[in-house]
């Protein structure tokens, strides 16, 4: 009986130790794009057939509060001039407490072949991203 | 000499007075205005929001770009202002056209227009000058050489004003527009986008 039981416990115990949770694989820190209550865990960018350079930010609010976070995106074309366009203002997008939040941008012309991100909290920059 | 003091002391106080009750005028920088107060009516960032979120969905949809390449010729129709104010709905159309424009993949004509061409002068010098001796006919605009529209741009702004309580107001907007293929009446995209404000009864939102 005794033995019958600590096989049992044996068994719990390693059971248990196989469900510990393990290292997220998506979490992904971008550079600079962490302070205490956001995160950026990844920025994915494509070339859609029409040829538009097209990005999405994916972060998450660490904390339990809704603010509002402010994003800009600034284009440039291969030769690395700035492409002026109402696409580069500051937006914002909402981002609600412990919850992942997405950016999507498009690029204002075909011609984007590169682009910086800015990201804002509360007026202060958290995060200056550069493409390759 | 003691009423000369006194009516000399009294208009100093007075300038001084009227002087200080007087807010300064000072131009806004339209790049970073965002603590500015917000206006029960539309203003220039009213207008800049919408049109950054349309040219974004616009373009995110894909509506403007050709299947085979190249470029679609604009023509834009009424954007009907249903609202409270004195808007010209140019303050968010043409920020629109702007922005399709350096995209590249429209090109918008002024030769047509619901109340005939935006840019009359297209029309009126092929009239003026076509046969006329003075002008080298080589160099006046032949006919057949204009693109018709194929895709048309329209819209609403609505205004609706709802009562919250005894002192506070909410004022919605709501911005709507449709791109239509001309060939097909067909609408290839559409979106709205609503500002709300809400406020004192004592602002005037129109």
């Amino acid at each position: 009986m005794r033995y019958i039981l600590l096989s049992f416990l044996t068994l719990i115990f390693l059971t248990g130790c196989t469900n510990t949770p393990q290292t997220d694989p998506m979490v992904k820190i971008i550079g600079n794009c962490l302070n205490n209550d956001i995160i950026i865990r990844d920025i994915s960018e494509r070339v859609r057939a029409d040829d538009f350079m097209q990005i999405q930010v994916t972060g998450e609010n660490l904390t339990s509060n809704y603010f509002k976070i402010e994003y800009r995106v600034v284009w440039f074309d291969k030769n690395h001039f700035k492409i002026d366009s109402i696409l580069s203002n500051w937006a914002e997008i909402p981002a609600y407490g412990e919850q992942p939040f997405y950016i999507n941008a498009i690029s204002p012309s075909h011609k984007a072949t590169s682009y910086r991100l800015y990201l804002k909290k509360e007026g202060n920059l958290i995060c200056e991203h550069q493409s390759n | 000499m003691r009423t000369s003091i006194k009516l000399a002391l009294s208009s100093t106080l007075a300038i001084a007075l009227l002087t200080g009750c007087s807010s300064a005028t000072r131009n806004i920088d339209i790049h970073n205005d965002k603590k500015a107060s917000a206006v029960m009516g539309l203003d220039y960032r009213d207008f800049q929001g919408v049109a950054q979120d349309m040219v974004k969905s616009l373009i995110n949809s894909g509506a403007v770009s050709k299947p085979n390449g190249g470029r679609y010729v604009l023509v834009v129709s009424r954007v009907i202002n249903d609202t409270m104010q004195h808007i010209d709905t140019d303050q968010l159309v043409k920020k629109i056209r702007v922005a399709l424009l350096r995209s590249g993949k429209v090109v918008v004509t002024t030769a047509v227009g619901l109340n005939g061409a935006e840019d009359k002068m297209a029309m009126q010098t092929r009239k003026d000058l076509r046969g006329n001796g003075e002008f080298n006919q080589r160099t006046v605009a032949a006919k057949g050489q204009m693109i018709a529209p194929e895709l048309s741009l329209s819209g609403k702004i609505i205004q609706r004003n709802i009562r919250v309580d005894s002192s506070t107001q909410q004022v919605e907007y709501y911005f709507q527009m449709t791109l239509t293929d001309i060939n097909t009446g067909l609408a290839y995209w559409e979106d709205e986008k609503v500002i709300g404000k809400r406020g004192s009864n004592n602002s005037v939102a129109w």
